[in-house]
């Protein structure tokens, strides 16, 4: 709503304006404004503006006319203040309410008028400010960051309330001490006003005016009034820091009681790391379970790995020579029997007759004889080889049998299955804990390993090494892909070829490769090849067939081709692991085995052997009838 | 026997009095405002409140009506049309005191029949806006429920004159609402210069005079409180 006093002016000031129309910086005298403080009297104030001439007092005149005159003449200005300069005062007696008043500005001559203003009392009243100005604290809060006053005052004395002549409405404004922005609060009707949340330790100013009601005539305001509240640690809001400090910790508490027992396995390692089990080398977890501890006594009386128990020869001397074992065909891959030592080892020492009886197939057994290389060996003994005509079924050969080897203590005895019956050796019920291995020998026409193809196995070195019966210890050569073919097949020999091999516990016997035509035992053996690429004794791979030495059949690994049951006389070499055997791959017209390279026919389905206990990279080779013609003694 | 329950009863009867005094009597008027005439006893000081009140909202209510009107329809250079002495209200019939001494020296009755006599001046006008508001185009809604609001206050702020006079005066005048025939209707064109100028004028008018009618009572307030202080001022 507009100030009906002010806008008076605007319309006067533009008249006036016009009227002289002279230069626009030059102002001409014109009102300031008329006012009323109690609707009761007024006062109207003017300028002389930039006309020099016109500021000595009296130079200006003011006059007015109510409209409600009679006379409908303008009179004079009835008071000039004394105190103030161009001020015209209207005592009660001159002031008239709800009547329209103008008043005019003129010269002292009265003819020429500057300035005109019309307006009615109740429509410039602006009421003092009120006074006694006061606040009181009602309430600090909780966290004692902020608190409530309550903001008094009283009605401008001037200002008629209790008669009811003025009705006044006021407002509060208040900021901090500080700021340039005041809030300004509603309107109130009454003289107390709450204000709610001041801050602590800030300091306030508030002040507040007034104005008749509806009409937003505000008047001065009054003086600021400051408001300050210091602050005060309360027991409260250090209870509650503490409390929120319990509750935190007992958060973390459970947080971390959470990860711990969810992370309880990772943590258990970190913290309690697992002892090492003991670990005998060469001798199987498995065997240390329930029920296998006769092979378990086996293998640690007679020798098991790194022991060097010499084999009894006694031992050795009643083995038969023929022994076989007789497989099944249907023996389960050789992954599986890998696996599965600890049935295999079983089957090695104890279930040899199930193999027999298991015999489903086209097996056959072999019985190779223990042969040894060493020349000074008879040929009987040694060259009995009945080498394991293996039919062109290189996948029957369990080429895994070798890795199983290298890992099980238990002796590995390798059965190789001759397809033929013919191959049939006469059986021998093989011992109870101990199969020949039957090892064929075929490889290259060097690197013969020298196998006792009768050797008897008595343990197993977890590299793949076997040990052997009495005296010798098979070293394969690392450069022979000969015979030693590493395979051996612990029993599981599968249909088709079949590999002979045989740990020899002898030293390196001659290689006994049996021509499953002929029916006959080939024995090759060249020295060369039997004898062991062991440089530490290379003579003597063969030999050793008598003395006990221990002898240690190692497998050797696939991809070392060495022989596995030829080691270097040394007893207390442990030869690298030998390969098992050369699956023989075909027999061509001369009776001659052909050997098939080792690797990629041999273990199909062998699982990666530990170090190299599989199929040797030997050359393969085959045997003519003239190397084995050498072979024998 | 007899005896005692008699004067049990009598003094159950005198206990209970008050409740008996308070179911006889009509309940108090808490209605409307203004709608007095149903209620059968108000006292005089809360009618003369409620008047007051009503008189403070139709001020209130006025001064709005005419600002929104001023705004809308009134060319600026229009606006201090107050200021050029043009606009004349009318006048009335009898002389309003224009001072405050003056009016304090005025008489209850003088002072509510003077309230009275207003209030039944600018009831017709009150109408006659309305209908001239409807005219306008782009009259907003708030000016037109203003307008409305107001007549019909004005009405019931009659009757509680009516009845003020004659519980404080003691006078039985039966005065209420006769309407004032000298305003003719007028053909004039809405929104034309000079409709709108008549029409602010009767906007302005009617505020002045809704501020008298608020001052008047309220100076009846303060007499019959404290009729000392009143009359030093």
């Amino acid at each position: 709503m507009a100030s009906p006093s002010f806008l008076l002016l605007f319309p006067s000031l533009g008249w006036l304006s016009a009227v002289t129309s002279s230069d626009p910086f030059v102002h001409a005298p014109h009102f300031t404004g008329c006012k009323s403080r109690e609707q009761v009297t007024f006062s109207c104030w003017w300028s002389a503006g930039s006309f020099q001439n016109l500021t000595e007092p009296g130079a200006l005149q003011m006059f007015y006319w109510k409209k409600n005159d009679l006379t409908k003449e303008w009179r004079e200005c009835p008071d000039y203040s004394s105190s103030v300069k161009n001020e015209c005062f209207f005592n009660k007696n001159n002031t008239v309410i709800w009547t329209t008043y103008c008043v005019r500005l003129s010269s002292k001559s009265q003819n020429i008028t500057y300035d005109e203003l019309c307006f009615e009392l109740q429509d410039i009243v602006h009421p003092d400010p009120p006074v006694a100005l006061n606040w009181t604290l009602l309430n600090v809060s909780r966290s004692g960051l902020n608190y409530d006053i309550m903001a008094s005052w009283e009605p401008p004395p001037s200002a008629d309330v209790s008669v009811g002549w003025l009705t006044l409405v006021y407002e509060l404004q208040f900021r901090r001490r500080n700021s340039s922005h005041w809030k300004v609060l509603e309107h109130e009707f009454g003289t107390q006003k709450s204000i709610y949340g001041l801050s602590t330790g800030e300091e306030y100013e508030v002040r507040v005016h007034c104005s008749m009601r509806a009409f937003n005539n505000f008047g001065e305001f009054s003086d600021a009034i400051f408001v300050h509240v210091s602050e005060i640690p309360s027991k409260e809001s250090t209870f509650t820091v503490i409390l929120v400090l319990i509750f935190g910790a007992v958060g973390v508490a459970i947080f971390l009681m959470l990860i711990i027992f969810s992370q309880q396995q990772r943590l258990m390692v970190i913290l309690l790391p697992p002892v090492p089990a003991p670990k005998i080398k060469g001798i199987d977890t498995e065997l240390l379970k329930k029920g296998k501890l006769n092979e378990l006594n086996f293998l640690l009386s007679v020798g098991g790995m790194g022991s060097l128990h010499p084999f009894p020869p006694d031992l050795y001397q009643d083995e038969s020579w023929m022994e076989f074992i007789e497989l099944d065909a249907d023996e389960p891959e050789p992954g599986e029997k890998e696996d599965n030592l600890g049935s295999d080892t079983q089957r090695l020492l104890s279930l040899g007759h199930n193999n027999h009886r298991t015999n489903h197939g086209c097996s056959h057994t072999l019985s190779i004889p223990d042969i040894d290389y060493d020349p000074e060996l008879p040929d009987q003994e040694t060259l009995m080889l009945m080498a394991a005509l293996l039919s062109s079924q290189p996948e029957k050969v369990e080429p895994c049998l070798g890795n199983r080897r290298s890992h099980s203590n238990p002796p590995a005895i390798e059965v190789l299955e001759v397809p033929c019956p013919r191959l049939q050796a006469p059986g021998l019920a093989p011992e109870g804990g101990e199969r020949p291995l039957v090892q064929t020998q075929l490889g290259g026409p060097h690197s013969w390993v020298n196998i006792n193809f009768y050797a008897q196995v008595s343990d197993v070195m977890p590299a793949g090494g076997v040990v052997l019966s009495p005296g010798q210890q098979v070293r394969a050569p690392e450069d022979t892909p000969t015979t030693e073919e590493d395979k051996k097949k612990i029993g599981k020999m599968e249909g088709g070829e079949e590999e002979e091999e045989r740990r020899n516990k002898k030293l390196p016997s001659q290689l006994l490769v049996v021509d499953p035509e002929a029916g006959g035992y080939t024995i090759e053996s060249s020295g060369r090849q039997i004898s062991t690429p062991d440089p530490s004794s290379p003579g003597k791979v063969y030999h050793a067939f008598p003395p006990p030495p221990p002898y240690l059949l190692h497998t050797t690994p696939l991809g070392d081709y060495q022989s596995p049951y030829i080691l270097p006389n040394s007893p207390a070499q442990f030869l690298p692991p030998v390969l098992d055997y050369t699956v023989v791959q075909d027999i061509d017209s001369q009776h001659s085995l052909l050997l098939n390279p080792p690797s990629p026919q041999r273990s199909p389905s062998c699982p990666p052997q530990p170090p190299s206990k599989h199929l040797p990279t030997m050359p393969i080779g085959y045997l003519t009838p003239d190397l084995l013609g050498k072979l024998l003694p | 026997m007899n005896m005692m329950q008699v004067m049990q009863s009598v003094v159950w009867a005198v206990l209970l009095w008050p409740c008996l005094v308070s179911l006889g009597v009509p309940l108090e008027c808490k209605d409307e405002q203004g709608s007095i005439i149903l209620c059968a006893s108000i006292s005089k000081e809360k009618l003369l409140d409620r008047v007051i009140q009503h008189a403070e909202l139709i001020y209130r209510v006025s001064e709005e009506s005419c600002t929104l009107f001023e705004e809308m329809f009134v060319p600026f250079s229009m606006r201090s049309q107050r200021n050029q002495a043009g606009y004349t209200c009318a006048t009335k019939a009898f002389p309003i005191p224009g001072s405050k001494s003056e009016i304090q020296q005025i008489s209850d009755k003088w002072l509510l029949h003077s309230v009275l006599i207003l209030v039944q001046s600018w009831i017709e006008p009150l109408v006659y806006l309305q209908t001239t508001l409807d005219r306008y185009d782009d009259a907003p809604d708030t000016l037109l429920k203003k307008t409305k609001w107001v007549s019909e206050k004005l009405l019931s702020l009659e009757q509680g004159v009516v009845v003020l006079i004659r519980k404080m005066l003691d006078d039985d005048m039966l005065t209420t609402s006769y309407y004032e025939q000298g305003v003719a209707p007028y053909d004039l064109q809405p929104e034309v210069l000079e409709s709108v100028l008549r029409d602010y004028t009767l906007f302005s008018c009617f505020k002045k005079d809704a501020h008298k009618m608020e001052t008047f009572l309220k100076l009846l307030k303060c007499r019959q409180t404290d009729k000392y202080s009143c009359f030093l001022h």
